[in-house]
């Protein structure tokens, strides 16, 4: 029954993105201008700055995200389709898993061209160990999106909401930046430090149960009004 | 304001005034010098920072599972010392760090989650402010996260390469060292209490002011 | 509380603390390790003075200023309840 809503969610939105494709276009745009701002503002004598790769790929990953975010709910807001939502007979936390595996989706679609984009303009050998680079961004992902979607969800209906997303957003997810970033960058050592590389995952999988389990657990009380 | 309130504003003020005695008369640290003497009001505003964030994650479980606003008025009152007592911890800390380790701030694990913690604390003020209605609810929600921060910012220094002091400096001071300490502590301790006392009856006049201007307009 | 009275107060903090970061030497390259203060080389070493009076007024005058903001905003709340259970006694309406 879990499982059914959330497929059924995530059919929903799947389907009404696919129609248009206006948030997917627009957030990937978005990232690509974002790098390419990095890339012009720190690009000195025409090389790129040394290590700076792992933390522009992040930062393009975090601020495409909360817009993607902010977009999602935002249609959700102006159909009133999430007031339906929540008045179907269906478990809330299977509402927010389908939300989030849907806004995990767009990221991954985001990072399939951010990727080599960063790789291409940072000269980082990003796909030298491209199993360990996925773990690494779907983690990341997966935290930065479990606590975006709980908190898009929230300021639906909250004055400001545009810039409060951010304001909210940002704090709480700064350790799993900084965990995503630390092991894209022992990524990208010419000698890959595995056991540095383990703590990070580990930490970043940490992050992501307990940002989880918070989120499945507020969501309820949360979105009842 | 409940009987104990005056009587305990009494003693917290003498408090106040004889801490920096108690401080002038300890001895001086044998590498630090000086400067160390800021790790009285450090410390304490730290902890308070501490739990400060406790009490309004505490208090927002609560508001969000049993809806009593009382809860909710606690944990904005909260929320405020924790941007208070952050705001002395991340300013005094840096002071005695420029003279102690040569540099204002680093990016260790300790000061990095600090001020994280106390961006959240910011945050939720913002909301609160700004968010409109039904942002008492999601400000809860937010705290909840924000509280979940707190033992990691108290365990990280133990666990990670820091130049920050670990948790074992405080257990083991001597006596001359310990004593301001604790009595600069508890003199913290009794001012958070007024003032969550204090801020917690502006929010509750606050809510008779709304129920009056609701009642007039039934 | 007014926006101006903010703004001077903010201000003079942070010139305040300008002038306490303005008078320190360039700081040293960063250190890895803690370097015990008589083993620094003497031109590294900052009068500690300034940082621990600046520290303890930092926090008084903050201390101070939340027991100031919270003081004014109780008085002015319970102004207007007396003034709305004034108008409520008189029975007269909004």
């Amino acid at each position: 029954m879990f499982g059914q809503i959330v497929w059924l969610v995530l059919r929903k939105d799947f389907t009404i993105e696919v129609r248009s494709l206006e948030i997917a276009y627009t957030t990937l745009f978005f990232a690509i201008s974002c790098v390419l701002v990095f890339a012009f503002a720190l690009v000195q004598e025409g090389r790129a700055p040394e290590g700076g790769a792992a933390g522009i790929l992040w930062i393009a990953i975090a601020f495409a995200g909360t817009l993607a975010l902010g977009r999602t709910f935002e249609r959700e807001r102006q159909a009133e389709t999430l007031r339906a939502l929540l008045l179907a007979p269906a478990a809330r936390p299977a509402v927010y898993v389908g939300k989030l595996l849907g806004i995990v989706l767009l990221l991954t679609a985001a990072e399939f061209v951010l990727v080599p984009l960063v790789a291409l303009l940072f000269q980082a050998p990003l796909f030298a160990h491209p199993i360990w680079l996925a773990l690494i961004l779907l983690t990341g992902t997966i935290g930065f999106a479990a606590v975006g979607t709980l908190f898009a969800a929230m300021l639906v209906r909250a004055r400001s909401r545009d810039v409060l997303l951010p304001v909210l957003l940002y704090p709480i997810t700064v350790p799993v930046i900084i965990a995503g970033v630390r092991a894209t960058s022992a990524l990208l050592a010419p000698e890959v430090d595995a056991g540095v590389l383990q703590v990070w995952l580990a930490l970043l999988v940490c992050f992501d149960v307990v940002f989880l389990t918070l989120a499945l657990w507020t969501f309820e009380p949360l979105m009842t009004d | 304001m409940p009987n104990w309130f005056m009587p305990l504003a009494v003693v917290c003020g003498l408090m106040f005034a004889t801490a920096p005695i108690l401080i002038a008369n300890a001895p001086y640290e044998s590498t630090m010098g000086l400067v160390q003497k800021i790790f009285y009001v450090h410390l304490p505003s730290a902890w308070m920072f501490l739990v400060g964030a406790i009490v309004c994650g505490i208090a927002s479980v609560r508001f969000l599972f049993r809806g009593d606003p009382r809860q909710d008025r606690l944990a904005w009152a909260a929320a405020e010392l924790v941007v208070l007592f952050g705001a002395i911890t991340l300013v005094t800390g840096p002071l005695w760090a420029r003279k102690a380790w040569g540099v204002w701030w680093q990016w260790d694990v300790r000061l990095t989650s600090s001020l994280m913690g106390w961006m959240v604390a910011v945050a939720y003020l913002l909301l609160r402010k700004y968010g409109g209605p039904g942002s008492d609810k999601l400000a809860a929600g937010l705290a909840l996260f924000g509280m979940a921060n707190v033992p990691f910012v108290y365990i990280s220094v133990n666990y990670w390469r820091t130049i920050h002091p670990t948790t074992n400096v405080v257990p083991t001071l001597p006596t001359s060292f310990g004593l301001p300490l604790w009595f600069s502590a508890v003199t913290f301790l009794l001012l958070f209490i007024l003032l969550l006392r204090m801020r917690v009856r502006l929010e509750e006049q606050r809510a008779r002011v709304d129920a009056l201007y609701l009642s007039m307009d039934a | 509380m007014k926006l101006s009275t903010v703004i001077l107060v903010v201000g003079c903090l942070s010139i305040g603390l300008g002038a306490v970061v303005d008078a320190q030497p360039p700081p040293p390259p960063q250190q890895d390790e803690f370097v015990p203060i008589d083993q620094l080389p003497p031109q590294d070493q900052l009068p500690a003075a300034p940082m621990l009076v600046a520290a303890y007024c930092f926090v008084v005058l903050a201390l101070f200023a939340y027991l100031v903001s919270v003081a004014r905003r109780l008085t002015g709340v319970q102004r207007e309840l007396e003034r709305l259970e004034g108008d409520v006694k008189r029975g007269g309406s909004a």
